[in-house]
């Protein structure tokens, strides 16, 4: 490079003058080029370009609690306009969606409480939001025997966790589930560690029930080649990962198992690289693996989900437009 | 423990269900039997909580309550 090289993009200042829509930010971001704001405007045109890409799949890596947080719809309806083709998530993501989906709700709260009394009440705080334990047994309660029923069904037959959510979704009728959306439109949703979520202690209970014939069996196992054949049969692949943790390693790991690697990797997260866990591993890193192409659109925005990711939906929503339309890009998602 | 008497409300099994009136007792879903009891419920099967909650307490301000409204 030649010092002339380092010189051709001079900051723009934002200029933000009321009315201003979503998508305009992003442009005052853009032109700015600079630290977050910088980034978060190269995830939109990173998801924007994923989009128009006829022969792109997109994979959406889930873990944290952005579910409860009040991200629930917003990934429920990108799922109805086919802007997520695939959802690989923990299993605490699904419950929290399942709560609300039998009638339970999240509250807002504040990390200034007395946890102590909050014990007292029955009530469990996830940072400021806060859930009641009725919604969780409620829900425990009912799936203890949709699990059985399951059992029943398939006599022992081990599920995929991809089937298994299949059959959440079918089981439960809120429209603004993710579990029903992706059921409704065929979107495959993985669940790599459903054992560490409610899910387990569910299964806890169902197989606890005396005189039981049939206990539901997931196989962890049965999911790798499903992932992998969704990889490898798409010409392109694309992930956007809010956190990181077991689902984004379980998207990634499907681009190298398949040979392809990433061709648009956008990351939003806010874990650090040092400790050599996969969350805040650059995505440079993981170029060394195969997992993201060298040449791939990729982009790390440091920042909470929460903020950012509405954000991002909304300015690239907005660049899109209504009439836009994406075809179905997996088949896996049929039972 | 501040609740000497047995409640279902304070047994060690207890999870709510309906708060504060409503317990699910997880040893009866085993059991095959209606998991839903009352608070102010007790079987033989009790054993003490082993960190104290609220459920007793406002279990019966509840039944004061309603018995005064009735």
């Amino acid at each position: 490079m030649q010092r002339k090289d380092y010189l051709l993009n001079p900051v723009e200042h934002m200029k933000i003058k009321a009315p201003l829509t979503v998508d305009q930010l992003m442009r005052q971001f853009s032109g700015s080029g600079s630290f977050s704001a910088g980034r978060l405007a190269v995830a939109c045109d990173i998801y924007e370009k994923m989009l128009r890409d006829d022969e792109c799949t997109v994979f959406l890596a889930l873990s944290g609690a952005v579910i409860p947080a009040g991200l629930r719809a917003l990934v429920s309806d990108l799922i109805r306009r086919r802007l997520i083709d695939v959802v690989v998530c923990t299993g605490a993501s699904m419950v929290h969606d399942a709560i609300e989906a039998v009638g339970g709700r999240h509250y807002k709260g504040s990390w200034l409480v007395d946890d102590r009394e909050l014990y007292k009440y029955h009530i469990f705080r996830i940072y400021d939001v806060l859930v009641t334990e009725e919604d969780y047994v409620r829900l425990d309660y009912q799936l203890a025997e949709l699990y059985s029923k399951i059992a029943d069904e398939r006599k022992g037959e081990p599920l995929s966790s991809r089937e298994f959510t299949w059959e959440l979704g079918k089981y439960l009728s809120d429209p603004q589930s993710i579990l029903r959306s992706a059921y409704e439109m065929n979107v495959p949703i993985f669940m790599p560690a459903a054992r560490d979520s409610e899910f387990g202690f569910i299964h806890w209970l169902h197989s606890s029930q005396q005189n039981r014939k049939n206990t539901l069996c997931l196989d962890a196992f049965k999911e790798v080649p499903e992932i992998c054949n969704i990889c490898s049969q798409s010409p392109k692949n694309g992930m956007i990962v809010i956190g990181g943790g077991v689902p984004r390693n379980t998207v990634q790991s499907a681009a190298l198992a398949s040979k392809k690697g990433m061709d648009y990797a956008v990351v939003v997260t806010m874990d650090r690289p040092e400790t050599g866990g996969l969350s805040g591993s650059t995505l440079k890193e993981t170029i060394s693996w195969g997992k993201v192409k060298d040449e791939a659109d990729k982009v790390m925005v440091i920042g909470e989900a929460t903020m950012v990711f509405p954000l991002m939906a909304a300015s690239v929503l907005e660049r899109l437009g209504e009439e836009f339309q994406r075809k179905p890009k997996t088949s896996t998602g049929e039972n | 423990m501040e609740n000497s008497q047995k409640f279902c409300g304070n047994c060690d099994g207890h999870n709510c269900y309906d708060y504060p009136t409503k317990i699910f007792c997880s040893t009866r879903y085993a059991q095959n039997k209606n998991p839903i009891v009352d608070t102010l419920w007790c079987c033989s099967d009790w054993s003490q909580v082993s960190q104290d909650c609220y459920c007793v307490q406002e279990a019966k301000k509840a039944k004061e309550a309603t018995t005064k409204q009735r």
